[in-house]
C-alpha cells in the first residue's frame, strides 16, 4: 500500500479524483444536500465554500462516511473515491477511511503522548515493530512540518502543544496511516494567523500527493491554497470551476454575492 | 451582596461545617481509641466480656463486598457501555434510564425486603453471606451503571470521531481511546460506590443477618462492621458496647477512608497525560 522510496520521500500515491454523482442527503426529512453531482481531478485541492449550514461539512462526513454516527441519515446517489464505492450499505468503512483521512475543526488530539498520537493509525493497522514505529512516526511529522519543533519530545503530552502545533499533530496523524484523500473541515478556524499560515503552506506542500478537500470560511485561503473552489448554498452546489476563475469572473450571481460580501 | 460577602460567607460555612465533624469524630475516637488494638482486629465479638473484637466482621465487610462488586462492576460497565456507546434506540434508552433511577432512589431497606422475598423466602437460602452478597449486589448496581454512565459521557465525542476516522471500528475505538480516558472518573467513582457499599446496613439485615459463626461460609451468617456497629448500639447487653460501637464506627471509617484514599490516587496514575501533567 505503501509508495515510498528516494530517500524517504513518498512518491506516487497515486491520489484518486472524487466522482459525486446526485448525491442527496437527509438527516430524518430534512434534506442537506440536494442533488450534488461534482468532479475532483486527483491530487488536487479543492475549496468548499458557502454560508453556514449550506451541507459543506455534510459532503466531507459522506465522503469518508462518519455521517453514519448521526441517527436518519438518508444518503441517495453515488460516491466514488477512485473506484472505491463510497455509498452502499456493505462498503468496508475501515478500509474507505484509511483511504480517506480527516482533520477536524478543532485540534482533537487524543490524551496520549505525541508519538502515540501518530503511532494510533499505524497500531491499528497492526504495525508492532518499534522501529518500523519510530521511522513512520517521524516521516509523518516530518510530512506535517511539525518534526522540527517535537524531536525529542515526542513522549510529552499532546496537550502540552500550541494549537497550531496540536492540529498540524493531528495532521500528522492523518497522514501516518497513508491516505490518499485528506478531507479538512474548517481546520484553521480556531488558530491564529501564524498557525493558519503554517497549515496553509502544509495544504500547499500536500498537494500532488493527495486529492484534498478543504471547507472553509476563510475565503482568502481559499483563493491562496486551492486549485478548484466549489460554492454551496442551501443544500445544492451552485458553482464549481478553477479557483481563479470563481473569483474573478463568477458564472452565477449567488456566487459574486457570496464572494463580495453581499449574501445576507 | 457584594462578591467579598459571600465570600466570607462561604468561608465561615465550611469552618462550621468542619467545627462540627472533627467534633463528632473527635467524640468517635475518643470513645474508641481505648477499645483498639490488634486484637480488637481479630477476635470474635463477645456478650459476655469486653475483650469481644471484629475479626469476622471485618472478614466479612471485606469479602461480601468484594464479591457484590465483582458481580456488578463487570455488568455495570457493560450495561453503560450499551448505553453510551453502542446508543440503543431512544425507547429503549428511556426506559433503561427511568428504571436505573428508579432504583437508585429506592430505599435501601426496601431493597433488602424483596431480596428477603426472593432468595430466603423463595429460594430457601439461609440469614447468609451469599444472600447478603446478592442483596448488597442489588444495592450497587444502578451506582456503578450511574458512576459508568458519567465517565463514558465524560470522554469528549472528538475523541471518538478522531479515531473512527482513522479507520478503528467502534470495538477498538472503545477499547483504546474511550476506556482508557474514562478509567480515572471510572476507578475514582467506583471507589465512592464501593465505600458505600461498606457502610450499608439496612439492607443486610434481613439477609445476612446480625451473627458471625465459628467458622466462615457462604451459607453461614455474615454480620458486617456497619450492621455489627448498628446491633451493639440496639440490642448488644455487653460491658463496653458503646465503646465498642464507636471502636467498630473507628474502624469502618478507616476502611472508608482508606478505600477512597486508594482509589483517588489509582485514579490519578491512571489519568491519561493531560496538560497538568507536563514532563
Amino acid at each position: 500500500m505503501r509508495n515510498m522510496t528516494l530517500g524517504g520521500y513518498r512518491v506516487d500515491n497515486e491520489a484518486p479524483h472524487i466522482n459525486v454523482t446526485q448525491l442527496s442527503v437527509a438527516y430524518r426529512d430534512q434534506w442537506v444536500l440536494k442533488d450534488v453531482s461534482m468532479t475532483v481531478p486527483g491530487g488536487r485541492v479543492l475549496a468548499v465554500i458557502g454560508p453556514s449550514g449550506c451541507g459543506k461539512s455534510t459532503l466531507l462526513r459522506v465522503l469518508n462516511r462518519l455521517v453514519d454516527r448521526a441517527s436518519g441519515v438518508h444518503i441517495k446517489g453515488q460516491v466514488q473515491v477512485g473506484n472505491f464505492e463510497v455509498i452502499g450499505d456493505h462498503v468496508d468503512l475501515v478500509e474507505l477511511r484509511q483511504k480517506v483521512g480527516m482533520v477536524f475543526q478543532h485540534p482533537n488530539p487524543f490524551p496520549f503522548s505525541v508519538f502515540d498520537n501518530v503511532a494510533y493509525g499505524l497500531r491499528l493497522q497492526g504495525v508492532k515493530n518499534s522501529n518500523r514505529l519510530r521511522i513512520l512516526v517521524e516521516e509523518s511529522l516530518k510530512q506535517a512540518s511539525l518534526w522540527d519543533e517535537v524531536r525529542g519530545k515526542l513522549r510529552r503530552p499532546a496537550s502540552s502543544l500550541s494549537g497550531g502545533q496540536q492540529q498540524r499533530l493531528c495532521i500528522a496523524r492523518a497522514l501516518a496511516v497513508s491516505p490518499q484523500v485528506l478531507l479538512m473541515d474548517e481546520p484553521t478556524s480556531a488558530l491564529d494567523p501564524l498557525s493558519t499560515a503554517k497549515i496553509e503552506e502544509l495544504v500547499l506542500a500536500l498537494k500532488g500527493q493527495y486529492t484534498v478537500i478543504l471547507v472553509t470560511h476563510n475565503l482568502q485561503q481559499a483563493a491562496r491554497v486551492s486549485d478548484f473552489t466549489a460554492f454551496f448554498r442551501e443544500g445544492r452546489l451552485v458553482e464549481l470551476g478553477p479557483t481563479k476563475e470563481v473569483f474573478t469572473t463568477p458564472r452565477q450571481s449567488a456566487t459574486e454575492e457570496f464572494l463580495t460580501g453581499r449574501y445576507e | 451582596m457584594k462578591g467579598t460577602t459571600w465570600h466570607r460567607l462561604a468561608v465561615v460555612g465550611s469552618l462550621l461545617t468542619t467545627v462540627v465533624f472533627g467534633l463528632l469524630l473527635g467524640d468517635l475516637v475518643w470513645q474508641g481509641l481505648p477499645q483498639i488494638s490488634l486484637r480488637f482486629l481479630w477476635r470474635t465479638p463477645s456478650e459476655l466480656s469486653s475483650l469481644g473484637g471484629v475479626g469476622p466482621e471485618l472478614l466479612n465487610t471485606l469479602l461480601m463486598v468484594g464479591a457484590a462488586s465483582a458481580i456488578t462492576i463487570p455488568l455495570g460497565l457493560a450495561a453503560a457501555i450499551l448505553r453510551i456507546e453502542y446508543g440503543a434506540r431512544p425507547g429503549f434508552l428511556l426506559v433503561f434510564d427511568r428504571m436505573r433511577y428508579t432504583l437508585l432512589s429506592l430505599p435501601t431497606i426496601v431493597i433488602g425486603l424483596m431480596v428477603f422475598e426472593w432468595v430466603i423466602v423463595g429460594m430457601r437460602w439461609p440469614l447468609s453471606v451469599g444472600a447478603g452478597v446478592i442483596a448488597l449486589a442489588v444495592v450497587n448496581w444502578p451506582f456503578v451503571v450511574d458512576v459508568s454512565v458519567a465517565a463514558l459521557s465524560g470522554v469528549p465525542d472528538s475523541f471518538r470521531e478522531a479515531s473512527l476516522a482513522l479507520g478503528a471500528t467502534k470495538y477498538l475505538t472503545l477499547l483504546r481511546v474511550v476506556l482508557p480516558s474514562a478509567l480515572p472518573a471510572l476507578v475514582s467513582g467506583l471507589g465512592m460506590a464501593i465505600a458505600r457499599l461498606m457502610g450499608e446496613s439496612a439492607v443486610l439485615i434481613f439477609t445476612a443477618g446480625i451473627n458471625v459463626s465459628q467458622h466462615w461460609g457462604w451459607s453461614a451468617p455474615g454480620e458486617t462492621l456497619a450492621v455489627h456497629l448498628w446491633y451493639l448500639r440496639t440490642e448488644s447487653v455487653a460491658p463496653h458496647a458503646d465503646a465498642q460501637a464507636a471502636a467498630t464506627g473507628v474502624v469502618l471509617l478507616l476502611l472508608v477512608g482508606l478505600v477512597l484514599y486508594l482509589t483517588q490516587k489509582l485514579a490519578h496514575w491512571l489519568k491519561p497525560m493531560d496538560a497538568l501533567k507536563k514532563i
